[in-house]
């Protein structure tokens, strides 16, 4: 669920923009593709077209039902959108490796995944 | 949809969810349905049976509720998901309600009647109460 | 139901009084012929003798925790058909059991 508490801010187009403990969105209305490049950048990660896909299933499952997925899900959801290889885990971790459905929020601009580890 | 032609759904599974709260009101369906979703994230094999106030969940036209609180039909929709599909409404729990098959269509369910709402809690190898 | 193993018993937990709720349906609902009742907490105000139609055609299979009827000055009013067995008797219906279900 959405985090509350500011721990830090950062700084985009002359705005500040709270970010929680783990580094999630503390408005998810904050969000633009701008600051998604910003918050990439910030964990070393440069965006593709690839990493864009998923970014854009994720926000499209958050919009329909208010939840950010996990991994099995954000599988399905992907492959569904764009076919089987961009469903398989292996393409998924290579983008965000960890954790898909964390990194993959975090920069999408949703809460963080309740239901994974 | 219908009443259960027994041993065709009732096949053994790994985690039965009984959703016994209505939506709003409380917070245990929404916990109910997200342990469902946390064990199938997990690859468990897992049913759901609406029973009690719990059939309630299935009525169409849910929305959000005071000062947005969330209900339960965005978790409902994303079940599939998920990857849960063996979704029960205890008959019986409906008829006390007034309501019929015809009215619980948020999600697929299958009607079970008392039979078979029992045998339903023994094929599963493991049951949850929300 | 061929495939489905139907010989194993449930131990169902009740912690809800008959008196002032009706999840006791719910439960009766979902008990098979060989499935036990341990009502615990409130839920053994179901025990006694007042209470008996709420729980009808249980016999031999419900049974109230000893520890909460004493505690509510209850256990010498409590129905015949009720089988009182304390917290040793509560692990051992559990470990007799298949599954336990709680109901509250």
């Amino acid at each position: 669920m959405a985090s509350s508490e500011t721990v830090r801010t950062l700084s985009l187009d002359g705005r500040e923009i709270g970010l929680d403990a783990e580094g999630y969105l503390v408005d998810l209305e904050d969000w633009s593709p701008a600051l998604a490049e910003r918050l990439a950048a910030e964990e070393g990660r440069e965006l593709t077209p690839e990493h864009w896909e998923v970014i854009e299933v994720l926000r499209d499952f958050y919009q329909r039902f208010s939840l950010s997925p996990a991994m099995r899900p954000l599988t399905k959801a992907m492959t569904q959108r764009f076919g089987a290889d961009k469903g398989r885990s292996l393409h998924l971790m290579r983008l965000f490796p960890d954790s898909p459905p964390k990194v993959g929020a975090r920069i999408a601009g949703l809460p963080k995944p309740t239901n994974c580890l | 949809m219908g009443i259960v032609s027994p041993g065709e759904s009732l096949a053994p599974g790994e985690l039965l969810v009984i959703l016994r709260h209505a939506p709003h009101g409380s917070s245990w369906l929404r916990e109910g349905l997200e342990a469902a979703m946390v064990a199938a994230a997990f690859g468990r094999e897992v049913g759901l049976l609406f029973t009690g106030e719990g059939v309630l969940a299935l009525l169409e036209g849910q929305q959000a509720g005071a000062l947005g609180q969330k209900g339960s039909d965005n978790l409902l929709a994303a079940l599939e998901m998920y990857d849960v599909e063996r979704c029960y409404v205890d008959a019986a729990a409906l008829e006390r309600r007034g309501l019929s098959e015809n009215d619980v269509s948020l999600l697929p369910v299958t009607v079970l009647a008392h039979a078979d709402v029992v045998a339903l809690t023994q094929c599963f190898s493991r049951v949850l109460s929300f | 139901m061929d495939n489905v193993v139907n010989n194993c018993m449930n131990l169902h937990l009740l912690n809800r009084s008959p008196f002032s709720s009706r999840v006791y349906e719910d439960v009766l609902n979902a008990m098979g012929s060989e499935d036990q009742l341990l009502l615990i907490e409130d839920g053994v105000n179901g025990a006694l003798s007042s209470a008996g139609h709420y729980l009808a055609g249980l016999e031999g299979r419900l049974f109230a925790l000893r520890e909460d009827l004493e505690s509510r000055g209850l256990s010498g009013r409590c129905s015949e058909s009720v089988i009182v067995v304390d917290v040793d008797g509560f692990v051992a219906l559990t470990e007799a059991a298949d599954k336990t279900i709680s109901w509250f």
